[in-house]
């Protein structure tokens, strides 16, 4: 088991794995965005108070919830780079965090357009909307660390360390609903036992989540690549690699 | 024990002690009002501050709502089913706002009892579903409402989760 | 252990009273900033008072951050740094004595002027003691977490800045709770809830703000 982890950890396989996996995650997340964007935008019915503006959850809440997601596994892979200096986990970190950023940012600009129709203003500072903003605060943070400090070992230790402060934010994130208590309404999918969102509605929501899931992996594994080439680009197996890509 | 493990120990024990005291003012923290929010209850209790802005939570009361000649000045009424507060507001109101829905509102009183809103906004609630199912449940409600009635003369049970 | 904690306190006082520019800084920082905003805003004494709460704040929270740069600066030029990292003492220990001795220089007098700045800004009297009490908690917070972004950032030429974007994310809580425990104040609310979330805030802080400054002081001294 731990020979197994320790063989996915190299970044020479990791390379090849991800360079086999990429195509089918590639048109795994087109078919199923483009299906949940139909039966999102065209099939499912309009909402009964919101009319169709309610439309924008299938960006705005897959949005929302991969920018916490990949803050989550940068600070997990930036635990695991302390701990056990898997080079690896690094690269992981390191690449997520403009795709993170990006997340963020499209949570916050839709969620920004959705406020207009629903709250009557584009921006609230509520606190679902100002710790998403903080959020983004943060990965502009770790990505300026990275990229002032010149040693890549000292920048990579150091981004980590930030990364695992930075996740106490993540709860507040998820709290504030219930401690600020204001106009940002609570978590849909929260209760899964009777979700208060109708099921026609639901299933494109989810779809869109998983859809994003896939896209994140597909960005976060071609970024990887390039990365492992940068800071590989002296070693064999690579030397190896671009000489047979030339021929 | 040797000197180094007790150190270590010591040093745990007080962080420990630490994040349990950091847990219990928390919890205690969250038995307050951090808001500044009040129900139409509280108001007309006299708990709201009087010369300070404050939030206001109800719902819109059905029939309450009143135009004034220039057009953008709305009156209504806010309530949580037991007491009601006047809100005069001038401005645009969100598209959601309408008789019967949760609203949240900033503002102060002024020395008539009238809360004079600087900021409204429709708390919409957490459901989404299409019209016919809305339709639906209105109606199954009024069923039962008009089964009841001969009960008892309270009116409107839709509650809606304020806090 | 405790006392290698004091020993590290007195050190800093020390030095501090023998440099008295330095700490003299932020303050006048924080009295110049907080009186800007009438200048750019207007004198109207009742917007001002609506206001006064969330300048001050800000004003104080933007010196604690001046103030942060030079907490590990002079002791990573000179070496004494090194000296920490290699004491037998806990470092995290150590690292909490400097930043307790940095809050005395800094924040203390911070607090000692903020009744003046809350009385020019046409602050309500009641709201002293709150605004006080928010500050003394939250500018020892602030110092905390500050510290792990002063220890990221010693060992580069031009940490100031980056610093700033660092650890000001990780202020916003604090702002947002100090501020508002003045704010409750002002309108004459209880103030218990804000003081105790306050609290528990520095608590956490002192508990783990410690660990991952020690970590990030071992990155920059490599």
């Amino acid at each position: 088991m731990f020979l197994w982890f320790h063989k996915m950890a190299s970044p020479r396989f990791f390379y090849r794995l991800a360079e086999i996996l990429i195509p089918w995650f590639a048109a795994c997340t087109a078919i199923i965005v483009v299906w949940a964007l139909y039966l999102g935008l065209i099939v499912a019915p309009p909402d009964y108070q919101q009319g169709e503006s309610y439309r924008i959850i299938y960006v705005h809440v897959p949005a929302a919830w991969m920018s916490m997601f990949v803050y989550m596994i940068m600070a997990v892979s930036s635990a695991i780079f302390l701990i056990w200096k898997m080079k690896i986990a690094d690269i992981v970190a390191e690449v997520s965090a403009p795709i993170g950023a990006s997340f963020t940012f499209i949570a916050l600009a839709t969620g920004s357009l959705w406020g207009k129709p629903m709250w009557g203003t584009y921006w609230v500072w509520d606190a679902r909307l100002t710790s998403e903003l903080i959020l983004l605060f943060l990965y502009f943070g770790y990505m300026a660390l990275r990229t002032a400090i010149e040693n890549r070992s000292s920048a990579a230790r150091a981004a980590a360390i930030l990364a695992l402060v930075g996740v106490v934010n993540i709860p507040i994130i998820h709290f504030s609903v219930e401690w600020w208590n204001t106009l940002h309404q609570p978590a849909s999918i929260s209760k899964l036992d009777t979700p208060s969102i109708h099921k026609s509605m639901l299933i494109p929501l989810l779809m869109m989540m998983g859809g994003f899931k896939l896209f994140y992996l597909v960005n976060m594994m071609s970024r990887a690549r390039t990365a492992i080439l940068e800071r590989e680009g002296g070693a064999s197996w690579v030397r190896e690699r671009m000489a047979q890509d030339r021929l | 024990m040797n000197p180094k493990r007790k150190q270590k120990l010591i040093l745990i024990i007080a962080m420990v002690a630490g994040v349990g005291i950091a847990v219990g003012l928390l919890l205690n923290a969250f038995q307050q009002n951090l808001m500044l929010f009040f129900s139409p209850t509280d108001v007309v209790a006299g708990k709201a501050p009087e010369d300070a802005k404050f939030r206001i939570g109800g719902l819109v009361e059905a029939g309450s709502v009143q135009r004034e000649a220039d057009g953008l000045t709305v009156s209504f009424k806010v309530t949580d089913n037991a007491k009601t507060v006047a809100i005069r507001y001038t401005g645009i109101l969100p598209d959601l706002f309408r008789e019967g829905q949760g609203i949240v509102s900033l503002g102060r009183l002024d020395d008539t009892g009238v809360f004079v809103a600087s900021e409204v906004l429709a708390k919409h609630d957490e459901n989404y579903m299409p019209p016919e199912v809305a339709d639906a449940l209105e109606k199954t409600r009024q069923a039962e409402e008009s089964g009841k009635a001969a009960q008892t003369a309270v009116h409107g049970s839709n509650t809606v989760q304020m806090q | 252990m405790i006392n290698a904690c004091l020993t590290v306190i007195r050190r800093d006082l020390l030095i501090a009273a023998r440099r008295r520019g330095e700490w003299l800084n932020p303050l006048v920082f924080f009295v110049i900033v907080v009186s800007l905003f009438p200048l750019g805003i207007g004198p109207e004494p009742n917007r001002l008072q609506e206001i006064a709460p969330g300048v001050i704040w800000v004003a104080a929270l933007l010196a604690t951050l001046l103030a942060l740069d030079s907490l590990f600066r002079a002791d990573f030029d000179d070496g004494v740094l090194e000296q920490m990292l290699m004491s037998a003492q806990p470092l995290s220990l150590l690292v909490l004595g400097k930043v307790v001795a940095h809050w005395l220089t800094t924040g203390l007098p911070l607090l000692m002027l903020s009744p003046m700045l809350g009385i020019v800004m046409n602050l309500q009297i009641r709201a002293l003691p709150a605004l006080i009490a928010s500050l003394a908690l939250g500018t020892l917070t602030l110092s905390l977490i500050g510290g792990i972004g002063a220890a990221l950032t010693v060992s580069l030429r031009r940490g100031g800045v980056l610093l700033a974007l660092l650890v000001l994310p990780l202020f916003i809580p604090v702002l947002i709770f100090g501020s508002s425990c003045v704010v409750a104040a002002a309108a004459g609310q209880p103030v218990e809830g804000h003081l105790s979330l306050l609290g528990a805030m520095a608590i956490l802080a002192i508990v783990l703000a410690p660990l991952a400054t020690a970590a990030a002081l071992r990155v920059s001294a490599e």
